[in-house]
């Protein structure tokens, strides 16, 4: 590691422990001595470091009806299959418009009137088709990320060099050819431009899945709602930070599998 | 006897655009290239020598007269017989040089040994070993030309348009990429059709210029290049011969390049 690295390493942990250290020592001062209740800050509404540090212990213990591991599975299985199917299918849809004008003509204002729904407005009827389970969560991720994805591989799709497809059948390309060894290598690279926002989408709209979705979707979710009725800061503090966490794996993983993809490309290059 | 007539071009026309913003790009444009003849078509920007070469292709249709390749006319799809290397980078970003090369073999589902063997062969020709792995993205621009002019060779294309395949080099570089054409092309001597705003690089290859006019483009000066074979590309610029050649064709391309717009 150089030092520079080094440095901005030690910043960040400098900033987590003020940040930590500040909120669980401000929400212990009290604001008149010895009146209880009666805070600067009062830890009800953001609970504390300490104490979502116990509540995340004791909802890991095998004792309560659902830990926190189980809801955390269930939220990142509904992403993972949301993101998954949501990429493949508006991969899929984006080449086949992005390569045939007459196809992107007719569908336009369908798609682009679908696309400027509000999708959180989408739950309930989601919710009311596919039930309160996996599935319902799985659908709304879809209808999130298949839309970014679409949009991009059209763009992608549409904007693929002529030349190149000009030279692959100097060389004796057939289409199909064409297809598999231009378009979809050149699309791709605009497709894995949305998988960043497009996990990110696709974790909101399971959230939101759970929102509504009860204890039989499980969740993360369900977590926080759950603490809204039992007006708990600190069950919510735990959720929070596992989504967090969920959120910052599922990201590298990305970038992980895009630099492995797209290794060919300038900013991917060790020279 | 005369050899055959490859690519017979016949009173070509082709206008861009529509009734009153009609465009004539190039007009009653007519020659014959012959079996392992390399010509270049020299011309001012804008005299459509590219154009004439995109219809010969079949990239483009023509507006007026015919394209017979091989005595079949030339229809839409390009004929399987010709190789075709663009002036602009068009080796694929992702795959690396030796896939690049690899292309038109894959295309033609050539078995997978032998398909290596010839790629190798292709690699070592044009000093490319070592870049076997590399991604276009980390040659230089040379190379890069190096690696689109390999793969069109390759499948052994018995016709070989080439669109000012050298125009974005530095000199050096092009003299370079000149050098190893010739030794390509002196060992297979395929038809070549060569376009082109250079006319050293024009007299140094070809043996027979097409000299066009300014917009809409006719043939001003159809000159053979009387230089003998094997040439070498730099000495050959220092002979008499050659400014000989260079001076006839400047004179009249000149006029073209001076005439106003």
């Amino acid at each position: 590691m150089t030092r520079d690295r080094l440095r901005v390493l030690a910043w960040q942990l400098l900033i987590l422990v003020v940040v930590l250290g500040g909120w669980q020592y401000l929400t212990g001062l009290k604001a008149v001595s010895k009146t209880p209740g009666l805070y600067w800050i009062d830890p009800f509404f953001i609970s504390r470091p300490s104490a979502i540090a116990e509540r995340f212990v004791y909802l890991m213990s095998p004792s309560v009806r659902l830990t926190i591991w189980q809801m955390a599975l269930s939220t990142v299985q509904s992403t993972v299959w949301g993101f998954l199917v949501g990429i493949s299918t508006g991969f899929a849809a984006g080449l086949l418009l992005g390569r045939s004008d007459g196809l992107a003509r007719v569908f336009e204002p369908y798609i682009v009137a679908f696309n400027s729904l509000p999708r959180i407005a989408l739950v309930p009827l989601i919710t009311m088709i596919f039930g309160f389970g996996l599935l319902a969560k799985i659908v709304l991720a879809w209808s999130i990320v298949f839309f970014i994805v679409f949009f991009n591989t059209f763009q992608g799709a549409r904007s693929v060099d002529a030349d190149l497809i000009h030279s692959a059948r100097f060389l004796g390309a057939s289409e199909r050819q064409i297809m598999t060894s231009v378009i979809v290598p050149s699309a791709l690279a605009w497709t894995f431009a949305s998988l960043t926002p497009s996990i990110s989408f696709a974790l909101i709209g399971v959230v939101v899945g759970e929102f509504i979705g009860g204890e039989s979707g499980g969740g993360l979710g369900y977590l926080i709602i759950q603490s809204l009725g039992t007006l708990n800061a600190a069950d919510m503090m735990v959720a929070l930070f596992v989504l967090g966490v969920i959120g910052i794996v599922m990201a590298l993983g990305i970038k992980q599998v895009e630099a492995r993809l797209l290794r060919w490309r300038p900013e991917y290059q060790k020279r | 006897m005369t050899p055959r007539a490859r690519v017979s071009i016949r009173g070509l026309a082709k206008t861009f655009g529509q009734g009153s913003r009609e465009v004539p790009a190039v007009s009653a444009v007519s020659f014959d290239v012959h079996e392992r003849e390399f010509v270049a078509i020299v011309g001012p920007s804008g005299c459509g020598k590219s154009t004439i070469l995109n219809m010969i292709g079949g990239l483009i249709a023509p507006s007026g007269g015919e394209i017979l390749v091989d005595g079949q006319r030339v229809t839409g799809a390009p004929p399987s017989q010709i190789g075709y290397v663009f002036q602009k980078d068009t080796v694929f970003p992702w795959r690396t040089v030796e896939r690049n090369i690899a292309l038109g073999l894959e295309y033609r589902n050539v078995p997978a040994e032998e398909r290596t063997a010839r790629v190798r062969k292709a690699i070592a020709l044009a000093g490319l070993q070592g870049f076997e792995e590399a991604f276009p993205a980390t040659l230089s621009g040379g190379m890069r030309q190096r690696v689109a002019l390999m793969r069109s060779l390759v499948v052994d294309p018995e016709i070989l348009l080439m669109d000012e395949p050298f125009g974005a080099l530095d000199t050096h570089t092009k003299l370079d990429l000149h050098a190893e054409l010739l030794s390509l092309w002196e060992a297979k001597r395929q038809t070549v059709i060569f376009v082109t705003h250079d006319l050293s690089e024009a007299i140094t290859l070809a043996d027979r210029v097409v000299v066009m006019t300014r917009r809409p483009g006719r043939i001003k000066l159809l000159h053979d290049v009387k230089l003998p074979r094997p040439r070498d590309v730099i000495r050959i610029r220092e002979t008499d011969d050659y400014s000989r050649e260079y001076q006839q064709i400047w004179h009249t391309l000149g006029e073209e390049f001076r005439a106003p717009p």
